[in-house]
């Protein structure tokens, strides 16, 4: 990561954007996706909950 | 005796050009009720500040009262703060609880964010002034204020002024891009919804651990999501009423008065009157544009892989950006044109309200990243 980071350091301003892009994206979904996780789960041991 | 006129003396055109944004402004809150509460302040403040000697904001040696403002609320960044305090309270998350996979059509609609931030590269500006003009794609004032303060404050005016106008613009820009990339017939997909009760545990757990998981991934977006869930664990603890209604309403409207005309007050025509404010505004339009494709691209990708019956309407996708509610209702009353009685406001509220936290945790992400390439 460090290496890619370095990389990108040396890079013009536009490579610089679209690694931040990658990076921001696949950050703002796996966040979200952990958001989802929490959701999922309370709704799942919930309805078990209540199942039994 | 020219001290005597010098106030009539030292104005200068750009000051003129100015007096006329601010009117522009003023009209678009009163005529077109465009974001009055903000547009309003914002107009009248640029043009306090760009009236003769600027008294307003410096006068012999002494700090005028915008400028007390700004250094109390805008470079310290409390006033947005503040505001996402208010917007907390004010958010109910049970339309996304009861379908959680919202969630991620909020995450599809920031690539207006990173996709203008290329472009804004393209055009000459440096990374950090990049992001603050990408930002502006998170359709969320705040956020666009927060980071712009950070990394090119020469920059928050423009900024300001393109965010909340295109905000208030959504329903004249997402409606032809969204009918540009969907046939008929997927607007008039009709999407179930079900009526259940989301557990008040979940409701009060939510704000802590969305607040603690965005504190792990990017630390430094915790004075934003911290601020947005304390208001809403404030709504949903169900023991601070008063407190929760003072936010919704005081707070919101006091903060929302000194904001406004305090960013008015960094419109100084020197600042404001070049080409890169014509660029940042045009760029600003395209950010929203991209959300909007991105958020709706998303969503066909996802029918993909859905089986017959299951399938979302994909403008449900063009939700995610997260000027809430005024999408939602763009996207219902747009499926009742296509076919009377397609109700889908449920999902798209929690695609909605989904775009809130995508903004924020998107603000995160580039105020993380955008340090480790550029000091």
């Amino acid at each position: 990561m460090n290496d890619l980071i370095e990389i990108l350091r040396q890079s013009g301003t536009t490579i610089q954007a679209l690694g931040v892009t990658a990076g921001g994206l696949i950050g703002v979904f796996v966040t979200l996706g952990a958001f989802f996780l929490i959701i999922w789960l309370a709704d799942r041991f919930g309805t078990r909950r209540g199942a039994d | 005796m020219q001290d005597v006129f010098i106030g009539f003396t030292s104005v200068t055109w750009q000051n003129a050009v100015m007096y006329l944004v601010g009117f522009v402004l003023i009209g678009l809150a009163i005529k077109k009720e465009y974001e009055p509460m903000l547009l309003l302040p914002i107009g009248f403040g640029a043009i306090l500040v760009n009236l003769p000697l600027a008294v307003v904001w410096e006068h012999a040696g002494a700090a005028g009262f915008l400028k007390v403002f700004y250094e109390a609320g805008i470079a310290n960044e409390v006033f947005p703060l503040l505001i996402f305090v208010a917007v907390g309270a004010m958010i109910d998350f049970g339309p996304l609880f009861k379908n959680p996979l919202m969630i991620f059509f909020g995450a599809a609609a920031q690539l207006g964010i990173f996709a203008t931030m290329v472009i804004a590269t393209l055009l000459g500006f440096s990374l950090k002034e990049a992001a603050s003009i990408g930002i502006i794609g998170a359709a969320d004032g705040p956020t666009s204020i927060f980071v712009a303060n950070i990394f090119a404050p020469q920059l928050l005016g423009p900024i300001s002024v393109a965010a909340y106008s295109y905000m208030s613009l959504v329903p004249l820009i997402q409606p032809p891009v969204i009918r540009l990339l969907t046939t008929k017939n997927e607007r008039r997909i009709h999407m179930e919804y079900h009526e259940s009760s989301v557990p008040k545990w979940l409701k009060i757990v939510f704000p802590i651990a969305v607040t603690m998981i965005a504190g792990f991934v990017a630390p430094i977006s915790v004075p934003l999501i911290g601020s947005l869930m304390f208001g809403n664990l404030i709504r949903e603890s169900g023991v601070l009423e008063r407190l929760s209604k003072a936010a919704q309403n005081e707070l919101a409207n006091l903060v929302t008065l000194l904001l406004g005309i305090t960013i008015g007050s960094s419109m100084k025509a020197e600042a404001f009157l070049t080409l890169e404010t014509l660029k940042i505004m045009g760029m600003g339009l395209l950010a929203f544009v991209f959300d909007t494709a991105g958020g709706v691209l998303f969503a066909k990708l996802v029918n993909l892989f859905l089986p017959k019956g299951k399938k979302v309407n994909p403008m449900i996708g063009a939700c995610g950006i997260s000027a809430f509610p005024m999408s939602g209702r763009i996207v219902q009353k747009m499926a009742n044109d296509e076919e009377r009685g397609n109700i889908i406001l449920m999902p798209a509220i929690g695609a909605n309200v989904s775009g809130q936290l995508g903004s924020v945790i998107a603000g995160g992400m580039v105020l993380a990243l955008v340090p480790l390439l550029v000091k």
